[in-house]
């Protein structure tokens, strides 16, 4: 195939949220070649690990982690970390799931509001953090920094999505006699889905580094709190095993929620 | 216009106010536009005068949040201090090197994997995986591996701003409509000319929502991780003055930032719609 005539012939949106186009050995050759791409990236890290004295090998970093892993010390640390970003996400997508609905529909709330979520959305949110700590305390603070990185993807997904239906989906729902509730199950959120699952998946891993960037900053427990202790005291294996734990997860999270989107048409 | 074909191809890609493609409207568009910025300069004052009244009647402890007026006074003061100064010159330094790093290297692949879909299908999953912001994560593993200072930050605010170009770019370039490239080779353009005359033209709202966001990642992205651990700059200083327990002075930090990620926001979507409109009425 000609470079050039490939991707002019394919229809634009297939990428990245199009099912994996082309023929089945196609398929195979990009699997194959992103699976290359993660071993390529292991062998330059054992490769910088040999030359560079401070980065530990990859295969000291796993046996790290294994054996953190059995600690309950540190697994305490993961539950916490873990279930704060649950929180957010879950409080985030409610909060901006319903806030994008209202500014999808409403024309009205549109124009009041929408230069204010753009701006909002564009800070360093993260700023705000200290504001936070004397309202929210300690243990709070950190689910509500996560809600605030979670909850724009969500909101202005759904609010696009919701915008751009076409008219004639809630004239149907009029002319069918649908409440409102029916036509927000039956006829919005299923018209909706992609948009609402590209919110979720960006809304996932914005709830971890949300909740992990607030522990770097001042916490009792969670990973943020193990990096950066294991940072100050120069232990960089069990640094880089909390972090390969925490990119990890939020990959597989990310990447699992992004081909579930693509097959979704 | 081929734009509303792949709206959803990238998710923050478009401007959220979106309607000023369809020329129709135009005039009631722009009462809309006034309206919204009459409503929210109204909101902003309305939350700014809670803030002032709720500081005015005790609501709560000067020490946790100082009233807007007190935090202006120190934002005067602020303004002759060399310290604050050197803080935004490194914080400002480090982002526009990122910026530009970020987005050249990003419309470069975004280019790359137009050219060859293949290999930007292999990088495809890394790169949505690591939309932006999570790479903070890696902060500490760079300073290990860089040292502190400008370079570990630059060095991973740059890739952060440089995955939303490359998506972008891509997504743009592979939209464009086959017969414009068809007629290019056709009169006889080089592969060049076909990319900087025919291509990029096309594709370039895509391209300038990615810059747009590339900005935008590049300024979360410094301040994440001067915020986190570094020896200078404005993230940095909000750390350093709440540990110090000089409430009033961070207060004025935090406003400076969050006051520049507006403007600059603002500024981005307002170029976009300049060029933006431009397009449509040709």
């Amino acid at each position: 195939m000609t470079a050039s005539r490939v991707p002019v012939g394919r229809a634009p949106n297939r990428l990245g949220t199009g099912p994996a186009g082309g023929s089945g050995e196609r398929r195979y050759a990009v699997l194959v070649g992103s699976v290359g791409l993660a071993v390529l990236a292991l062998v330059g890290w054992q490769l910088s690990s040999l030359l560079v004295f401070v980065i530990p090998e990859p295969l000291a970093t796993l046996r790290t982690l294994a054996s953190n892993l059995g600690s309950a010390d540190y697994l305490f640390d993961v539950r916490v970390t873990f279930q704060n970003a649950l929180l957010a996400f879950v409080l985030g997508a409610l909060l901006g799931g319903a806030a994008g609905l209202v500014l999808g529909l409403s024309r009205w709330a549109r124009v009041v509001f929408e230069p204010l979520v753009v701006a909002l959305n564009g800070m360093p949110k993260i700023v705000l953090y200290p504001v936070l700590l004397p309202i929210f305390h300690l243990s709070g603070s950190k689910v509500v920094m996560g809600l605030l990185f979670a909850v724009f993807p969500i909101l202005i997904n759904v609010a696009i999505g919701v915008r751009e239906l076409p008219p004639v989906y809630r004239k149907l729902a009029r002319s069918v006699n649908a409440s409102r509730w029916q036509t927000l199950v039956h006829i919005i959120l299923p018209a909706i889905r992609r948009p609402l699952l590209t919110g979720v998946r960006l809304s996932i891993s914005l709830a971890v580094v949300g909740v992990v960037l607030s522990e770097f900053f001042a916490t009792r427990r969670g990973l943020g709190r193990v990096v950066l202790q294991a940072y100050s005291g120069g232990d960089y294996r069990n640094m880089m095993a909390t972090i390969l734990l925490l990119v990890s997860v939020s990959f597989v999270l990310s990447l699992l929620l992004w081909r579930l989107e693509r097959r979704v048409r | 216009m081929t734009v509303g074909q792949h709206e959803h191809a990238e998710p923050v890609t478009r401007p959220a106010l979106a309607p000023s493609r369809r020329p129709g409207r135009r005039g009631r568009l722009r009462s809309d536009g006034s309206r919204s910025a009459l409503a929210t300069v109204a909101l902003l004052v309305a939350f700014g005068l809670v803030w002032e009244l709720g500081s005015v009647a005790a609501l709560w402890s000067p020490d946790v949040l100082p009233a807007p007026s007190t935090v202006l006074g120190a934002l005067h003061t602020l303004a002759g201090d060399p310290r604050f100064w050197a803080d935004a010159g490194r914080t400002g330094a480090e982002v526009l090197a990122s910026i530009v790093v970020g987005s050249v290297a990003g419309l470069l692949a975004g280019i790359g994997f137009w050219k060859a879909p293949l290999v930007g299908r292999i990088f495809e999953p890394y790169l949505v995986s690591f939309y932006a912001v999570p790479l903070v994560l890696f902060y500490p593993v760079m300073i290990v591996l860089v040292g502190l200072g400008t370079p570990s930050v630059v060095i991973l605010a740059s890739v952060m701003a440089a995955i939303p170009m490359a998506l972008n770019t891509w997504v743009g370039l592979a939209g464009v409509p086959p017969v414009y490239l068809k007629l290019s080779r056709s009169i006889g353009c080089s592969r060049w000319q076909e990319l900087v005359r025919v291509a990029l033209p096309s594709a370039a709202p895509f391209v300038l929502a990615g810059l747009r966001l590339a900005v935008v990642y590049a300024l979360i992205g410094c301040i994440a991780m001067e915020f986190t651990t570094a020896q200078a700059g404005l993230g940095y200083r909000i750390r350093y003055l709440y540990d110090a327990f000089e409430t009033t002075p961070m207060y004025a930090y935090i406003l400076v930032v969050l006051v520049v990620s507006i403007l600059l926001t603002v500024l981005l979507a307002a170029c976009e719609r300049v060029v933006m409109s431009g397009r449509s009425r040709s």
